[in-house]
């Protein structure tokens, strides 16, 4: 087998199981192997690919969450990590004896925030894109290298940054198993998460980047499985 | 309204009946017509059409001219054969009353 053959083999890996079997038949039928075929079966995933994106999800996913949360939830994660410092090194104060406030309660809050919204936004966007959630993959992480690149904060750690990534991770993968969630969880989840966000309104301007966050959680009671007494026994009557 | 190619498909396919399938109806398409169908062009057409509820599709036998791979066989639905006709008809409306040797309409 040349090596045209294998790389059409390889390339045939894109496409779905059936659709393989039939293409790759129709390519031995016509006598279409090698070079042609290869450059066949590129064209037919490329076509499927463009064909994705002619639907509005994959173009909120990938730039209207997966892109701008990934550069917000990166500052959270800053402002999380710097919190965190100033815990130990007041809860070494105390140690010496000096009495200081704690504030393990403002970083657990924040910590939680800092999940619930990595969480809420990985899970939209793996619901919402499964077919391209590569491209919103690529383009969560291709920030988070430029500012890797670019950190110069020598009392931390650079990959305080993405301290969001595991739970981002987390809901994607989620998003990919399952469409929805239950309807009360994801009330509790989107109400608690709000609430907890609450305390930073204060700060001018920071409304925007939280709504720019919270709104994945709010999407998921939008498009959340409706228990019967909100649906009004539908599901009952059909 | 389907479009040209949708046309083109649907009628390739009723025209080999039983025997329509992929590279079935892409040399019919190039014989009939004299323009290559590309696999790509193909199977996302055939998809849109199957999505329209215009054609039913199946997977058929493995052969062993295919490289004992199967056929991804293609049905005609009523529904598609009425666009088809509706298509056709709209073509013949269009081209009522004009001379293609002169250019303009008698």
């Amino acid at each position: 087998m040349g090596i045209d053959c294998r790389l059409t083999l390889i390339a045939s890996k894109l496409l779905q199981p059936l659709e393989r079997e039939a293409v790759l038949g129709d390519l031995v039928e016509a006598g279409e192997s090698g070079w042609r075929g290869l450059f066949a079966v590129l064209g037919l995933w490329m076509r499927r690919q463009v064909d994705l994106w002619t639907n509005w999800r994959p173009w909120l996913a990938a730039f209207g969450l997966a892109l701008p949360a990934s550069f917000l939830l990166m500052g959270f994660s800053l402002s999380v990590s710097h919190a965190y410092q100033q815990w130990i090194r007041l809860g070494l104060f105390r140690l010496t004896g000096i009495s200081v406030g704690s504030g393990f309660s403002l970083l657990l809050c924040n910590a939680v925030v800092l999940c619930g919204w990595a969480w809420t936004g990985g899970f939209v966007v793996g619901s919402v894109s499964r077919r391209t959630v590569w491209v919103s993959a690529a383009l969560s992480l291709a920030p988070c290298l430029f500012c890797l690149e670019r950190f110069r904060v020598e009392s931390l750690s650079r990959f305080c940054l993405l301290l969001f990534l595991p739970p981002a991770v987390w809901g994607v993968r989620r998003g990919l198993q399952i469409a929805c969630v239950r309807f009360g969880a994801a009330l509790v989840l989107a109400a608690a998460l709000t609430a907890l966000s609450i305390p930073s309104w204060s700060s001018k301007g920071s409304w925007i980047p939280n709504w720019a966050l919270s709104w994945p959680a709010w999407y998921l009671v939008a498009t959340a499985q409706k228990p019967d007494w909100l649906t009004g026994g539908q599901r009952d009557a059909k | 309204m389907i479009g040209e190619f949708e046309y083109a498909l649907i009628t390739a396919a009723v025209r080999l009946g039983d025997a329509a399938y992929g590279a079935a109806i892409r040399e019919e398409i190039a014989e009939v017509t004299g323009r290559t169908c590309s696999i790509g062009a193909l199977y996302t057409t055939v998809d849109r059409l199957q999505t329209k509820g215009l054609i039913e599709t199946w997977m058929g036998e493995a052969t062993p001219q295919r490289g004992g791979r199967a056929k991804r066989m293609i049905r005609v639905t009523p529904k598609g054969a009425q666009a088809a006709r509706a298509f056709y008809e709209s073509v013949l409306r269009l081209s009522r009353g004009v001379a293609w040797e002169t250019g303009s309409v008698s």
